[in-house]
């Protein structure tokens, strides 16, 4: 997969406040979901893909440019929508899309051509000569998106694209970004501290934490890292007899709860666990294999980056 | 499908076409800032100030044209004015226009937060900044070099312009100048006072407030507390358009003895200030951290 924007040991301070600690992290192409608590660094860290400001350590390439030296290269191929109110409220949806088009680089008529294409692509194409003072805030998001893809970007960065909306805007918001990164073929980085919403669009994760990229991969990757458990409930009592059969059969075990849990270090465990079971005459009421959700690998990169 | 038939696809396409450069994302700035300024394709209210201006500008020079060109027995030798002394004319129609146009252009990119995205694409804090007093600069010419050059053009066609090619060039020279000068001074005090706040209002009398203040107060130091004669250059409103009446040849305003060089040095200074305040602030914005 190729790496579109590579950091190494990234730091950016403001003042006496350190927004990013030798931040090391690699985003590839698709959807790339920058995930952290507020104040964890993500914004800084999309100023710095732009070239807006200047790293006081480290290494980062974007596009496989040095985003200060080529600022103007750099961000002629990339889309950025901020997370705050960023719209004139008296010009209309297409005459700021199509003037932003036009900075970033497009002739006057294709910039006309597809400002009116793109808002279309996200569903204002009804709206598109309204006032942006106008519109209700999902359709102001929408704006936002359109604004930064206008231009064909490889890359567009989203800041908190689904602040201020309702829970079907923010549907209807989450399902225009993955059409963007899945359909459109653009790069995506969606920044975000919802970690249900990055889940459910990312193909891959960054999580930031006080300033430090503290793990990171595909959502499989980051997945995996919870296969290796079993989770066993017993039908009435038994996992006190079921743990010391295990231990003999020289499986680990342990008993959590009303469960028992069992290291699962190959496909042979399957075997010994059902055995014990059936040595022991014991009921199964759950069998399963745990499997570790974005949420564990967010809270435990927290708990161990604190 | 014939060859005249066509199927047209609005959905997203692909972009492989050219990419053009900084002067283009410069040059979209500047033309999109001029069509605000002038109130293109924006509501009916944004275009009254425009107009408005534009008339008291263009009335003056339209008035004398047409008295030359309908009642050219009856107007005796003197009776339309010098090209120095027509700017008397325009005052109030420059100011009117400097008041409103550089916050009209700036205030309501930082206010809505569209900076952000300007700076998010291929312009760097000084070409925005370069592109938007550009269009301010080209706004003003309209009312500091519009009607003087109608008037030229007009009396001219009338028989009543500068005698010969040379005396015609000479003219359209010091025209030239005169506007390019108090378009750019006036471009640079209006930005300095517009980057200072993101209200359009405040700007705007901030700006009016400051060229009536300091002329009052150049005026009382020098006919009041007897302050040396160049004090009165540094008014913002009587030292740049009495230098155009020194462009144009003309002699000084009988209260105003400042020297030539004064008024130029005053002016020069005025715009450095000007464009010194704007480009600090617009460096030290923070628009996203």
């Amino acid at each position: 997969m190729p790496t579109v924007v590579d950091a190494s040991d990234v730091v950016k301070r403001w003042g006496k406040t350190t927004a990013l600690d030798r931040a090391t992290l690699k985003i590839g192409a698709g959807v790339t979901g920058l995930l952290g608590a507020n104040g964890a660094g993500k914004t800084t860290f999309i100023g710095l893909v732009l070239g807006m400001h200047r790293a006081d350590g480290g290494a980062l390439r974007v596009l496989g440019m040095d985003p200060w030296a080529d600022g103007l290269a750099v961000r002629a191929q990339v889309g950025y929508a901020p997370e705050h109110d960023a719209l004139p409220p008296d010009v209309t949806a297409h005459d700021l899309v199509r003037h932003l088009a036009q900075v970033h680089g497009l002739p006057r008529r294709e910039a006309t051509a597809r400002a009116s294409d793109v808002l279309y692509e996200l569903g204002l194409g009804e709206e598109r000569f309204r006032q942006i003072g106008t519109m209700s805030t999902g359709q102001k998001q929408r704006v936002k998106l359109a604004q930064a893809i206008s231009h064909d970007p490889e890359l567009v960065l989203l800041d908190e694209p689904t602040n201020g909306l309702d829970p079907v805007q923010r549907d209807e918001m989450l399902a225009l970004v993955r059409k963007v990164g899945h359909e459109l073929g653009i790069n995506v980085v969606l920044s975000s501290h919802l970690l249900d919403e990055v889940e459910r669009v990312s193909d891959a994760v960054v999580i930031l934490d006080a300033g430090r990229a503290v793990a990171g991969g595909t959502i499989g990757e980051l997945g995996r890292t919870g296969d290796a458990e079993l989770l066993v409930e017993i039908d009435g009592r038994g996992s006190r007899r079921l743990v010391d059969d295990l231990a003999r059969a020289g499986v680990a075990a342990v008993i959590d709860g009303d469960r028992v849990v069992v290291a699962l270090e190959s496909d042979r465990v399957y075997d010994l666990v059902r055995d014990a079971l059936a040595a022991a005459d014991l009921g199964v009421r759950r069998l399963q294999r745990r499997r570790t959700s974005l949420e564990d690998v967010y809270l435990s990169a927290g708990d161990g980056a604190a | 499908m014939t060859a005249a038939s066509r199927i047209y696809d609005s959905g997203y396409r692909r972009y492989d076409g050219a990419r053009l450069g900084p002067a283009h994302a410069f040059r979209a700035v500047v033309t999109h800032t001029l069509q605000r300024v002038f109130g293109l394709h924006r509501p009916a209210r944004t275009k009254v100030l425009p107009i408005l201006a534009t008339a008291i500008a263009y009335v003056p020079a339209a008035v004398f044209v047409g008295l030359a060109a309908f009642l050219p027995r009856q107007l005796s030798e003197n009776a339309l004015p010098t090209y120095g002394d027509f700017y008397g004319f325009i005052t109030a129609a420059v100011l009117l226009f400097v008041v409103f146009v550089a916050p009209e252009a700036m205030c309501p990119d930082r206010r809505s937060g569209v900076l952000s995205l300007y700076l998010a694409a291929p312009l760097t804090r000084s070409r925005y900044l370069a592109a938007k007093a550009t269009a301010i600069f080209i706004a003003l010419l309209f009312v500091t070099l519009g009607p003087p050059l109608l008037l030229l053009v007009g009396l001219s066609l009338q028989n009543s312009g500068p005698k010969g090619p040379a005396g015609l060039a000479l003219i359209l020279l010091r025209i030239v100048g005169s506007g390019a000068m108090l378009a750019a001074f006036f471009s640079a005090l209006s930005v300095a006072a517009s980057s200072l706040t993101d209200r359009r209002a405040v700007a705007s009398a901030g700006t009016f407030g400051f060229v009536f203040a300091v002329n009052a107060v150049t005026a009382v130091l020098v006919f009041g507390a007897k302050a040396p004669d160049w004090v009165l250059a540094l008014s913002p409103s009587r030292g740049p358009f009495e230098l155009t009446r020194r462009i144009h040849g003309e002699p000084p305003l009988q209260d105003f003895h400042a020297g030539t060089a004064a008024l130029a040095g005053a002016a020069l200074a005025w715009f450095l200030i000007g464009a010194a305040l704007a480009w600090h602030r617009y460096r030290s914005l923070q628009v996203t951290r």
